[in-house]
């Protein structure tokens, strides 16, 4: 309770923040809206000389990608200061701030940061589904809405947890961004149904770095109806499991923490 | 003679500290590689599924052999051309300490550029051989021949330098645009992504419209990427090479000339400023 009160007053302080910066944020939003702009204009150029893409049709690839974006943009709008410890907070030694506040650490930095850029995400999210859903059947059951905002709860945690993870890296190593960057570049492969990938790809994406949990598995449950148990289940338990561990490795590595001096 | 020589003993400097900077941060350096070239890999996927799908061997014009030929060696192109070593200039201009550029006796562009050329030597080292030499082995798997052709593959080189130098003086212009924005992230964001479209990186320009296609052709961004790809892949007809490499040095000179512009005015108004 005492934490939501204050996740308020710290939005509230950010939004005081942009509003001085309004032309920044529109620039952060508009080049991500543009950027899934061009990954469309991709997929309308492909899908004008073919049928469908392995079985699957137009506006079903543009449901799993618009799916592919409920938990990236979420992720992205609320934890992106992440990206900060493993950049930069802990090789300027700034991280010492968050030991002395009387509140937990990893709760301070995530919500320091409030990133309205993630609104162009938002934007392609919501214009995708909305054209995609009225032209496909899905089948719609009264869980259907929970279900969705299950997977999309734990599909977020499954980003969260592994930017969690390699951000505490850096409390070892001092610097640890460019990890981040690398394992966080394997989401785009969510994007697409898993079954154009060879066995390799598929492996690493489902149990590995499990990004599948956060777009494909769960779309084609809401597409088709199949298999909810592992397509919605597994979500939760990627989620669950992974969040766990992103805990675990942020606790291990605050006591591992020395400070960088200066 | 001499005056190359001088030249050289004032910019190599700056070169061994880029070599020195790159492998210091050698493994920020080779993640950073991992993250980017996985994208190249999801087109692969796609376009294989995308082939799978259609019914003829080729889609518009591109065999499944052409497509990734073109992925992976526009992705070795936009790598090695990408450049962001003038970037520096808008947060110089930002703190004032572009003031200690002004009185040295080099120019502020040939540091940037030099200091680059440090930083590429160690990425054209860690990956041109690799990456040409998996396309090539990943075509003769294929199709059961040599396709390498000396020729082309020299000319590409010529192209890819030349695409690095445009990269190279479209940045510099870039960097002192950015200082007016504070968002860089966002900016750039769009620059890259309009960049990517326009030269052809994101969807090959042979797939756009004709007249669309025709005319992002003649834009300097085509150089940038399209070009030597197209030349590498042996797509074009000699006419059409001498012409796109035309093409290209008229355009490394104008931006050459548009960046002088810009830092020119640039002066002016730090002038103004008090810097």
């Amino acid at each position: 309770m005492r934490y939501i009160k204050l996740h308020r007053i710290f939005i509230a302080q950010y939004l005081k923040k942009l509003m001085e910066y309004k032309a920044d944020f529109t620039l952060g939003a508009i080049g991500l809206l543009i950027a899934q702009a061009f990954q469309i204009l991709f997929l309308g150029i492909i899908f004008s000389q073919i049928p469908s893409l392995r079985g699957w049709q137009f506006e079903q690839i543009l449901f799993i990608y618009g799916f592919s974006l409920i938990s990236k943009s979420l992720d992205h709008l609320f934890t992106d200061n992440l990206w900060m410890v493993g950049y930069r907070i802990v090789r300027k030694g700034e991280f010492d701030k968050y030991l002395t506040r009387p509140i937990n650490t990893l709760y301070h930095v995530i919500a320091e940061n409030f990133c309205v850029d993630a609104f162009g995400e938002v934007l392609s999210c919501v214009l995708l589904l909305g054209y995609s859903i009225p032209r496909l059947s899905m089948p719609f059951y009264w869980y259907t809405i929970p279900l969705w905002i299950v997977s999309a709860v734990f599909a977020t945690l499954i980003y969260t947890s592994l930017k969690i993870m390699t951000a505490a890296i850096s409390f070892w190593t001092k610097s640890s961004g460019h990890i981040t960057h690398m394992l966080y570049m394997v989401n785009d492969f969510s994007k697409y149904p898993v079954s154009i990938y060879n066995r390799f790809v598929q492996t690493v994406i489902t149990y590995i770095l499990p990004f599948a949990f956060t777009a494909y598995y769960p779309a084609s449950y809401f597409l088709t109806g199949e298999n909810p148990l592992f397509c919605v289940g597994g979500t939760v338990v990627a989620g669950s499991v992974l969040f766990a561990l992103a805990i675990f490795v942020w606790n291990k590595g605050i006591g591992a923490y020395e400070s960088a001096g200066s | 003679m001499s005056r190359l020589r001088r030249f050289l003993r004032i910019y190599t400097p700056f070169t061994r500290a880029g070599i020195q900077e790159a492998v210091t941060y050698r493994a920020n350096f080779i993640c950073h590689l991992i993250g980017e070239i996985m994208s190249a890999f999801i087109m692969y996927f796609v376009w294989k599924a995308v082939f799978l799908s259609s019914d003829s061997e080729s889609f518009m014009g591109f065999t499944m052999e052409d497509m990734v030929v073109y992925l992976f060696i526009t992705f070795l192109t936009g790598y090695l051309t990408y450049s962001d070593g003038a970037f520096a200039v808008g947060e110089e201009i930002v703190d004032g300490s572009i003031a200690a550029r002004m009185i040295r006796p080099c120019s502020f562009e040939m540091c940037f550029l030099f200091q680059e050329l440090g930083n590429r030597i160690i990425s054209v080292s860690m990956i041109f051989v690799p990456m040409v030499a998996g396309v090539e082995i990943y075509r003769f798997v294929l199709c059961g021949e040599i396709r390498f052709n000396i020729i082309y593959f020299l000319l590409f080189l010529l192209s890819l330098v030349i695409a690095y130098m445009i990269s190279f003086y479209f940045n510099v212009c870039y960097g002192f645009m950015a200082f007016f924005f504070k968002n860089l992230w966002g900016t750039t964001l769009i620059k890259e992504t309009l960049v990517g479209f326009l030269s052809g990186a994101i969807i090959p320009l042979a797939f756009l419209p004709a007249g669309v296609a025709a005319v992002l052709n003649l834009l300097p961004f085509a150089s940038l990427s399209y070009t030597p790809v197209m030349i590498y892949m042996g797509m074009y007809s000699p006419a059409q090479i001498a012409l796109s490499l035309g093409l290209q040095i008229f355009w490394l000179a104008a931006m050459i000339g548009i960046s002088k512009l810009v830092w020119r005015s640039a002066v002016k108004r730090l002038a103004v400023q008090g810097g």
